[in-house]
């Protein structure tokens, strides 16, 4: 367990080091982006001094390292508002935006999956894997605007887009939801199927358990495994920020925000994203993986 | 028993489908008395001095007053005040009694004045510092007057002076201008937090700003009447569609924003000009324009539209001709077809245009070869001058100094916009006497731009929003005239596609 722990310190450390070095050497010059393209010599220089851009990589880094200790994330260079105030705004609306997706996918993919396995080359069976198939076939940036169209326009029951409504967040959700609940749909089938034929659902039936039981208590315990996996690595995508699906429906996540920041060049900003993004992903493996030891009591951590 | 449960699962996931379409019931958006525009990007700052976006200058423009503003024919007109040039090196201006009423109460007098034009000239991080940095001093004579001395002459000084008037008290402080701006404009600040709200001061208007980068979504938006207004950024064939729409009303009129193909200059191949009249004959800009571009779009022969005092109407148009371009290259000893590479960003609608381009030019023996790169990407090859062709705008220009920061030879990045490396001493001898009708006319005939079309402005509104006027930039003066109409619309909110 301590050593899964430590094993994320390195990890880290990393992620530091690759996004600072990928900031600073991606073409493009913050003063720049700041004083245009006719400011002085004179003029840069004063700036590139005050943001501490002229001293060698090793100095910014270490500069870095310890403002980060300390919670300072820097000022954005276009807005010249501290990170740390925007990322407070973003990360409740990328993580709602998440826990919902993932909620509209385990109540729409686990049943779908459970009566898939059921039912197997049965109609909810080739009802399940088409509705699956073709829910993961479609990307975000189609999938969205179809819903903006049937749900917003030619339903008109809920808003196109945007955070004004507080319903507005169903539809960013239902997009990613959507697509979680097929993958779901298929590893909960997948998995419940190899499970269904073991000797403990045998013998849970011949005890004269009642079949919900055995579904609900025995199998699908046994069946989680894979999908809890999945479900973390997903959730960690989805925690990270909806890039697309953020941006086409305009809420203001982490994941937009980042887009927005490279495309403008403002690498204060790019850098801060990317390492909530990354350290959120290493955060959820790890609950993940203690999960995975808590479903599964054979499965310890050595240490 | 295997039944039912299977029933109850498929019954559970279809009751939770309809429980989220039941929440339905109240999804409505409720009755609103703000006018909301969906825009493409919402301004970056609202602080004057920092400002350089299209989105900040538009709002900052309604939010702040400044000294001098500019006729329809682009002439500096008083705004705040009027002038005297007193020598070539000292202008006076005095301010007039109207709209000198700070938002947060505060009388706005000539220390404001030289308050705010001294702390752009001394921020060391503001953009416009450079263009500042000729004032040698400013000195406030009285609470109206104030007089700007230069170190060097400078006839097109007044034109320089639209930098929003800012309180000095709230400078001195460091106030946040940014996020919470005071100004004296016609539309005063209330909030920002995902939308931006202003309110206009005459009869508390409000209007409400949300950023919706997708074009089709804020198209959605405007046909379900979640959004009242949004102004261009939108390609051709959804403006086509929101004309269909019985419940909006799209108005198109005149552009003056240049759109251009630049020439790199150190290109040994694009170093002859016969090659650079090849690549003008070689575009059917009029085709494009009918077919690809918002009503209003029209042909353009260099920056400054021809109503410009400064401009030059009497250039004639390179015709599309792709016999005469392949003639040109011929006579220019290039081995057809001539192979160019062609930078433009990821939008939509450049990539569309690019492409069209690129098969008109296979006509005239030219293989162009697009490469469609990030904004960021794209923009820094530009100022490193890495690049043979590429596609820009030029927006919201006013003054004919763009043909100094565009086309002198001392322009050339980092000191200027020159990115093409374009050197004439002509060019420079006419600029430094401010002959621009014939820097416009060598400009032409050089091409160091091969010149494409000011592209036409649009606005589409919901039809109870009354009194929009367009501006040729783009601008969004219209708001301190337009209004909700009172009367009960026809039109309802749901549409169909």
């Amino acid at each position: 367990m301590i050593k899964r722990l430590l094993g994320v310190v390195p990890v880290v450390f990393g992620v530091l080091l690759l996004t600072f070095l990928l900031v600073h050497l991606v073409p493009g010059d913050p003063v720049e982006v700041m004083l245009g393209e006719s400011a002085p010599m004179a003029d840069r220089a004063k700036l590139r001094a005050e943001l501490g851009l002229d001293q060698p990589l090793v100095a910014q880094f270490g500069h870095y390292l310890q403002n980060l200790a300390q919670g300072d994330f820097g000022r954005s260079i276009h807005t010249r508002k501290p990170i740390a105030e925007s990322l407070k705004e973003r990360i409740p609306a990328t993580a709602a935006l998440a826990l919902l997706s993932l909620l509209i996918a385990v109540i729409i993919g686990l049943p779908l999956g459970i009566a898939a396995a059921l039912r197997a080359g049965k109609w909810p069976d080739n009802f399940a894997t088409i509705l699956s198939l073709s829910l993961s076939a479609m990307p975000h940036f189609w999938l969205g605007p179809l819903l903006m169209l049937l749900f917003g326009l030619w339903l008109g029951v809920l808003p196109v887009s945007g955070m004004s409504d507080n319903l507005s967040i169903l539809l960013p959700a239902m997009t990613l939801g959507f697509g979680l609940a097929a993958i779901l749909t298929r590893m909960t089938r997948t998995s419940l199927l190899e499970v269904l034929h073991e000797d403990f659902v045998r013998t849970a039936r011949a005890k004269g358990m009642n079949e919900q039981q055995v579904i609900l208590r025995h199998a699908l315990r046994a069946a989680l495994l894979p999908i809890v996996t999945v479900l973390g690595l997903q959730l960690g995508g989805l925690l990270a920020g909806a890039v697309i699906t953020e941006t086409v429906f305009g809420w203001e996540g982490v994941g937009r925000l980042l887009v927005e920041s490279i495309e403008k060049r403002d690498y204060p900003v790019t850098q801060a994203c990317v390492l909530v993004i990354a350290l959120t992903y290493v955060m959820v493996n790890l609950l993940t993986d203690l999960l995975y030891a808590r479903l599964d009591p054979r499965i310890r951590f050595a240490g | 028993m295997k039944i039912g449960l299977v029933a109850r699962l498929l019954a559970l996931t279809a009751l939770a489908v309809v429980l989220l379409l039941m929440l339905d019931a109240c999804s409505r958006t409720g009755s609103h008395d703000d006018i909301r525009s969906a825009v493409s990007q919402l301004p970056q700052t609202l602080d004057p001095r920092y400002a350089t976006d299209a989105s900040s200058a538009r709002v900052n423009r309604l939010l702040y007053r400044s000294l001098v503003d500019f006729d329809g024919h682009y002439r500096p007109k008083p705004d705040l005040a009027t002038w005297r040039v007193l020598s070539p090196r000292l202008f006076r201006f005095t301010l007039r009694q109207e709209g000198r009423n700070f938002h947060d109460g505060r009388h706005l007098t000539a220390e404001d004045v030289a308050a705010t034009y001294q702390s752009v000239k001394e921020l060391a991080d503001s953009p416009h510092a450079a263009e500042f940095a000729n004032i040698n001093k400013i000195e406030v004579r009285d609470e109206s007057t104030l007089d700007f001395f230069l170190q060097d002459a400078d006839s097109n000084f007044p034109s320089r002076l639209v930098i929003g008037i800012m309180p000095a008290e709230l400078i001195a402080r460091e106030h946040d201008f940014s996020r919470e701006p005071v100004g004296s404009g016609p539309l005063k600040f209330v909030s920002w937090r995902r939308d931006l709200k202003l309110e206009r001061l005459s009869d508390r208007q409000r209007f409400s700003f949300e950023e919706i980068r997708d074009p089709t979504v804020r198209v959605l938006k405007l046909v379900r009447g979640e959004t009242d207004m949004l102004q261009g950024d939108l390609p051709p064939e959804l403006v086509g569609y929101l004309k269909k729409q019985p419940a909006i009303k799209v108005t198109e009129s005149r552009g003056s924003n240049f759109s251009y193909l630049g020439v790199n200059f150190t290109d040994p191949q694009l170093q002859n000009p016969l090659v650079r009249q090849a690549l003008a004959h070689a575009i059917d800009r009029e085709t494009i324009i009918r077919h690809a571009l918002v009503g209003g779009s029209r042909l353009a022969e260099t920056i400054l539209p021809p109503e410009h005092w400064a401009g030059n109407p009497d250039l004639e148009a390179y015709a599309y001709d792709p016999l005469l371009a392949r003639d040109l290259l011929a006579q220019a000893g290039i081995k057809l077809p001539l192979k160019l590479v062609y930078k433009t960003s990821t939008d939509a609608q450049r990539v569309r245009l690019a492409t069209m381009m690129q098969a008109q030019m296979k006509l005239a023996g030219i293989d162009l070869e697009i490469r469609s790169l990030d904004w960021g990407t794209f923009f820094e090859d530009i100022k490193r001058g890495n690049f043979q062709l590429y596609g820009l705008m030029w927006v919201g220009i006013k003054t004919p100094e763009i043909y100094h920061l565009a086309f002198h030879s001392s322009s050339i990045p980092p000191k200027g916009a020159n990115r093409g490396h374009f050197a004439d001493r002509k060019v420079d001898e006419m600029i430094a006497v401010s002959d621009w009708a014939n820097v416009a006319s060598r400009v032409h005939e050089q091409l160091p731009y091969i010149p494409l079309w000011y592209e036409g402005q649009f606005a589409a509104v919901r039809k109870n929003i009354v009194g929009y006027d367009l501006r040729p930039d783009g601008g969004w003066d219209g708001l301190t005239q337009v209004k909700r109409s009172r009367m009960k619309s026809v039109f309802p909110g749901k549409n169909t596609l």
